[in-house]
């Protein structure tokens, strides 16, 4: 049995406080604080809380900063390396927003100008840069987004799916996060003070970190540190509050200490998530005095110095925690003059010297979102942990909605071989749900909820799911909109709450979460269209228990003004479409039923024979015929010439002799139609039988084969359905 | 005499503003007793909903309430609410 460990090889890191590793090290040692007022945007206040700012502006011209800041920090990182990346891996929350605001701003309508908006188009970008030709991940869970993203690349790792992993987080100063975090007072207007008893809140911060991270058996020499383990889980308590008891971030310290295999008087120091704001920093306080009730290890935040730099802070914070190990350096929780009392926490306040052997960093985030990460000493021995992997997923239920209506207003339709492009009315898309639940819900948080109950509900007895993974292309954009267009409208006097909570891309996977009380791994994707193939993916590697229930959702709004400017496969299509399909699966050693599987994912670019590679993951020509009744195939609208050369050769490599169907031309065209397919392939399979008026021919006998469903265009990815 | 007319004027206008601002859809204005605890009470209403009324008296009274502790004592109720609104009205205080 092998048992591969996760080594940091490289690692480069851009914040307020420094560029570069060696630069950030100096100014660890001396307490540096990188706080300034804001200057990237003109703001309306008189005082304006300070903020992280980076000084300088960056290269390439043309690419949004945050692209740009994941650039710098991916570039020293890697520089030592190489080879190419099998895998990227990003924590991303804001994406190319900062840029999209300007341009709504000043109204412009060229969706030209809006191709780097999405969050996952930094992880495609970097993956462009560095010509990685296998699978690229966004996880944008808010300010643990770096954090789970690293354990995402970790478990990737340690599956044998990537040997080298280029993994991080990065997020700019905008417009949306700065008034946002303002509306909800949670901007300190001295700078935050991290754990002291003047806190008055967190100091909204950018940066970008990128790590290195490879899979051996062998320790390397050129390790810099271990990544011992890594823990998700979510308080399923409030949108944006965490949980007082702090209940969320101890399961996630817990986790994270049994997935390292270490015991957790093995920590020698906790670098703390610690924002400075009042609910942040007590209810971290009391996980850590629930954890810890008597002897603490050494404990500091550095958001004091660095702010928070939201989806970026995990990752600069494991850049730091690598440090701490390499440079036996503990830093000071700069702002901190007089702790709390009532937290019972002693952080350290100046930077000492220490002999650090065991890191555990923590990242938590809106939605009750939490990530831990136990980084230690490489080439120390440590116990073999059990590399048996996770359970393999099996259907237990399904649902879907598209502009037909629910999962059997869409099937009727769909056999028949209608279409079913359109959207529903908000008031359709929640008409089960509660009032309470939905006032401050907008359109996708609604379809998400429904989606996810329907599912649930199609599961006859199953359990309550415990982890919930959601894609998502575009996110939640009413909110977005919502919140910038009423900023703009007041002249920046006035900005929504309620809509910047429920503009974070992982709100709705939040208040689905918070539905079933949910309280494992809940993690959101944004890969475009690739975004519910994402969501599998992880489902795949993250597990809470081995016979858990779990959802995986996908989900997609259209919208009157952006979906037009973002998503240009919409444009091909007369009006606009939206949905996407719920499942509730359960792992399992032994098989039973369906089984779902995402088989392959690799980018189209920077990889000639992404096709043949695909036919010789699913096993060869034979293998394909053998297994597959079917083959739904996703083209989306923009990469329409791409994706049918790509079918065509999938189609001579592979001599599939069985119906082939573009399921977007039902479904109309929007990211997470891969979701609808998903869910049509599973009734398809149970049903057995391809009914005539679908396929074009006479209806076919589907003799106990699968369905495949393949996506196209600039990634090709690959789930298996089957029995 | 007066000012405890307008005082009942302003709750029954509070009372409309605070259902279409939190979107209370089955909520009635007469539900909202004078003296019902605004938030963790019957209503369900939360911290993110008292920053959103914050920004609504802004935006409607020119009155800024821009700190938590202040927050709480000033939504604890509708007559807590209105009182704070008349005293720091800069309309009223000409």
């Amino acid at each position: 049995m092998t048992f591969v460990r996760v080594y940091i090889t490289g690692m480069g890191l851009i914040s307020p406080v420094a560029q570069g590793v060696s630069e950030t090290r100096i100014s660890l040692k001396t307490g540096k604080k990188g706080f300034r007022p804001i200057s990237l945007f003109p703001v309306s206040q008189e005082n304006p809380p300070p903020v992280g700012e980076i000084s300088g502006s960056f290269e390439p011209v043309g690419i949004p900063r945050t692209h740009q800041l994941a650039l710098v920090a991916a570039r020293e990182a890697m520089a030592d390396s190489g080879d190419v990346p099998d895998a990227v891996v990003m924590g991303v929350t804001t994406g190319g927003l900062a840029t999209t605001e300007k341009l709504l701003k000043r109204g412009d309508k060229s969706p030209e100008l809006y191709k780097y908006h999405a969050t996952g188009s930094v992880a495609e970008y970097l993956a462009r840069e560095f010509k990685c030709p296998g699978t690229v991940i966004t996880v944008s869970t808010a300010c643990s987004s770096g954090g789970a993203a690293i354990n995402v690349a970790l478990e990737m790792l340690r599956a044998g799916k990537a040997k080298k992993v280029l993994v991080g987080g990065a997020d700019c100063l905008c417009r949306l996060t700065y008034y946002g975090f303002n509306s909800l007072q949670l901007l300190d207007p001295l700078g935050a003070r991290p754990f002291d008893m003047k806190r008055r809140g967190m100091t909204v911060a950018e940066g970008a970190a990128m790590l290195v991270l490879e899979g051996h058996e062998e320790f390397p020499d050129n390790a810099i540190a271990e990544i011992l383990g890594a823990g998700l889980s979510c308080d399923a308590h409030h949108p944006a509050s965490p949980d007082p008891e702090g209940t969320g971030a101890l399961d996630a310290m817990r986790a994270a200490i049994k997935n390292a295999g270490i015991s957790k008087s093995d920590i020698d120091y906790i670098n703390l998530h610690g924002t400075g704001t009042i609910d942040n920093d007590f209810s971290e306080a009391r996980a850590l005095n629930r954890l810890f009730p008597d002897n603490k290890p050494l404990l500091s935040s550095v958001k004091g110095a660095f702010g928070h730099s939201l989806a970026a802070a995990g990752a600069i914070e494991a850049v730091l925690s690598a440090m701490c190990i390499s440079d036996n350096l503990v830093p000071g929780t700069i702002g901190c003059d007089i702790p709390d009392p009532e937290l019972h926490l002693n952080p350290v306040r100046k930077p000492i010297e220490a002999d650090i052997q065991t890191v555990l960093s923590n990242s938590f985030g809106f939605g009750g979102n939490n990530a831990s990460l136990v980084i230690g000493r490489p080439g120390n021995e440590r116990a073999q942990l059990s590399s048996k992997g996770p359970s393999p997923l099996f259907v237990a239920g399904s649902a879907c909605i598209t502009g037909a209506g629910d999962t059997d207003k869409t099937f009727t339709r769909i056999l028949k071989g209608l279409s079913c492009k359109g959207t529903l009315t908000e008031k359709e898309l929640s008409q089960d749900l509660p009032g309470r639940t939905v006032r401050r819900l907008k359109r996708l948080p609604r379809m998400a909820l429904s989606l996810a109950i329907a599912s649930h509900n199609n599961s006859g007895p199953s359990d309550m799911p415990s982890s919930i993974f959601l894609g998502t292309g575009w996110g939640s954009l009413s909110e977005t909109y919502d919140f910038l267009t009423r900023l703009y409208e007041t002249e920046e006097q006035f900005a929504s709450p309620t809509d910047f909570i429920g503009s974070v891309h992982n709100a709705p996977a939040a208040q689905v979460a918070m539905w079933f009380k949910s309280t494992g791994p809940n993690i959101t994707t944004t890969g475009g269209d690739y975004s519910f193939e994402q969501a599998l993916m992880a489902a795949s590697l993250l597990e809470k228990d081995p016979d858990e229930t779990i959802l995986v959702v996908g989900a997609d709004q259209a919208h009157e003004t952006l979906s037009g400017l973002l998503d240009r496969s919409v444009l091909i299509d007369n009006g606009l479409s939206d949905g996407g399909g719920a499942l509730c699966l359960k792992r399992s050693k032994t098989p039973s039923g369906l089984r779902v599987s995402p088989s392959f994912f690799e980018n189209a670019d920077n990889n000639p024979s992404v096709i043949p590679s695909l036919i010789k993951n699913l096993g060869g020509p034979e293998r394909i015929n053998d297994k597959y009744g079917l083959v739904l195939s996703g083209i989306p609208g923009a990469y329409g010439e791409r994706g049918n050369r790509q079918l065509d050769q999938f189609l001579s490599g592979s001599g599939f002799k069985a119906p082939v169907i573009d399921y977007r031309k039902f479904t109309g065209q929007f990211a997470s139609a891969s979701a609808v397919a998903a869910v049509l392939a599973i009734r398809l399979a149970q049903g057995g039988e391809i009914p005539k008026e679908f396929c074009g021919k006479e209806s076919i006998d589907l003799h106990g084969k699968g369905v495949l469903i393949i996506g196209l265009g600039n990634f090709v990815t690959a789930v298996e359905v089957l029995r | 005499m007066l000012q405890q007319k307008s005082m009942g004027k302003l709750i029954d206008e509070l009372r409309v503003k605070i259902i279409d601002t939190l979107n209370l859809e089955d909520v009635m204005p007469d539900d909202m007793g004078e003296d019902d605890q605004l938030v963790g009470g019957k209503l369900g209403l939360d911290s993110i909903d008292v920053l959103e009324l914050v920004i609504m008296i802004e935006k409607d009274y020119s009155i800024k309430i821009d700190n938590r502790e202040l927050g709480a004592k000033v939504f604890a109720n509708l007559g807590a609410l209105a009182g704070y609104i008349q005293e720091n009205s800069p309309e009223a205080s000409h």
